[in-house]
């Protein structure tokens, strides 16, 4: 039986949605840093970040004949893990203090040019409201653009953009404190 | 925003890797989901099989009470007929038996 490292992601899909389980475990080998890294940003707890991950991959394993391609399946992990993310948020009205970067022993694929930044950013995210937060990490973790973004989470365009700019103007005025931010304009 | 900013942004959110054996587990567990999800349709296969043929029996056995109930009733009108076709006869016997004998007739012409 051929290995499916050295597959092409539409090959993986192929294989996933023809049951071969090859092909499932190298879509979630493909995609797992993305998930986590959307689910843990969003609920600031490795343990249930690996829950919501997990329970994202087995509705996927589940849902994988609706999936039209690697495109259309990014979209749809983004999309499910955001709004599960969401969901648990808004059930649960967890509240964390807990720096994310130093206290849960992330492992990035390249460490932050400034570390301590990278740390600064990571807290100062994790005060946003659920929405906003889900609008900044697929801005910048997942690199949409606004009409993108408000395609994954269901919600106006313009409120995808209020979201930014509000979330924007705090993360400015906060990281000014730490280290000086060149003249910043509106995004 | 400037540029360094979004730098800045996107250098701190990047993906996370979730550990080594992430991937091992979700396949392992959407593994035994599948043979959970088997399992309980095997289970609710045996449960139809086991409803379709209760439905088989008990609906052959209704039949079979009804069939019954229907044999009684029409026995019951056959005897029901007889036995008034019983009495009729016995009726129109004794009145046969006691009606009068009718006298000889007389020759009316002897001498002929």
């Amino acid at each position: 039986m051929p290995t499916t490292e050295s597959f092409e992601p539409e090959q993986l899909l192929a294989a996933a949605r023809a049951g071969r389980r090859e092909g499932f475990a190298g879509l979630v080998r493909l995609h797992q840093a993305r998930v986590f890294g959307l689910a843990l940003r969003m609920l600031l707890d490795r343990f249930l970040a690996e829950d919501l991950s997990q329970e994202v991959f087995l509705q996927l394993h589940r849902s994988i004949g609706s999936i039209e391609s690697p495109r259309h399946l990014v979209f749809w992990l983004r999309q499910v893990t955001t709004r599960r993310a969401i969901d648990r948020l808004r059930h649960e009205r967890r509240v964390s203090t807990v720096p994310l970067e130093e206290n849960l022993g992330l492992v990035a694929p390249e460490p932050p040019a400034d570390p301590a930044l990278g740390r600064e950013i990571g807290a100062l995210i994790e005060r946003l409201p659920a929405a906003a937060r889900a609008v900044v990490l697929l801005r910048y973790q997942e690199d949409l653009d606004p009409v993108d973004i408000a395609q994954t989470l269901g919600m106006p365009v313009n409120t995808v953009k209020s979201h930014l700019k509000r979330s924007l103007a705090l993360l400015r005025a906060q990281l000014s404190a730490v280290a000086p931010v060149e003249t910043v304009g509106e995004a | 925003m400037s540029e360094e900013l979004e730098a800045r942004l996107k250098a701190a959110l990047r993906p996370v890797d979730p550990g080594a054996d992430f991937t091992a587990r979700v396949v392992a567990a959407a593994g035994s989901a599948t043979e959970h999800s088997r399992a309980r349709r095997r289970r609710f296969a045996s449960f139809a099989l086991a409803a379709s043929v209760l439905l088989v029996v008990l609906g052959a056995y209704g039949w079979r009470e009804r069939q019954q109930e229907a044999g009684l009733a029409a026995r019951e009108a056959v005897l029901r007929a007889l036995r008034m076709t019983g009495e009729k006869l016995d009726l129109a016997s004794r009145l046969v038996n006691a009606a009068p004998a009718a006298p000889a007739t007389a020759d009316p012409d002897p001498g002929a």
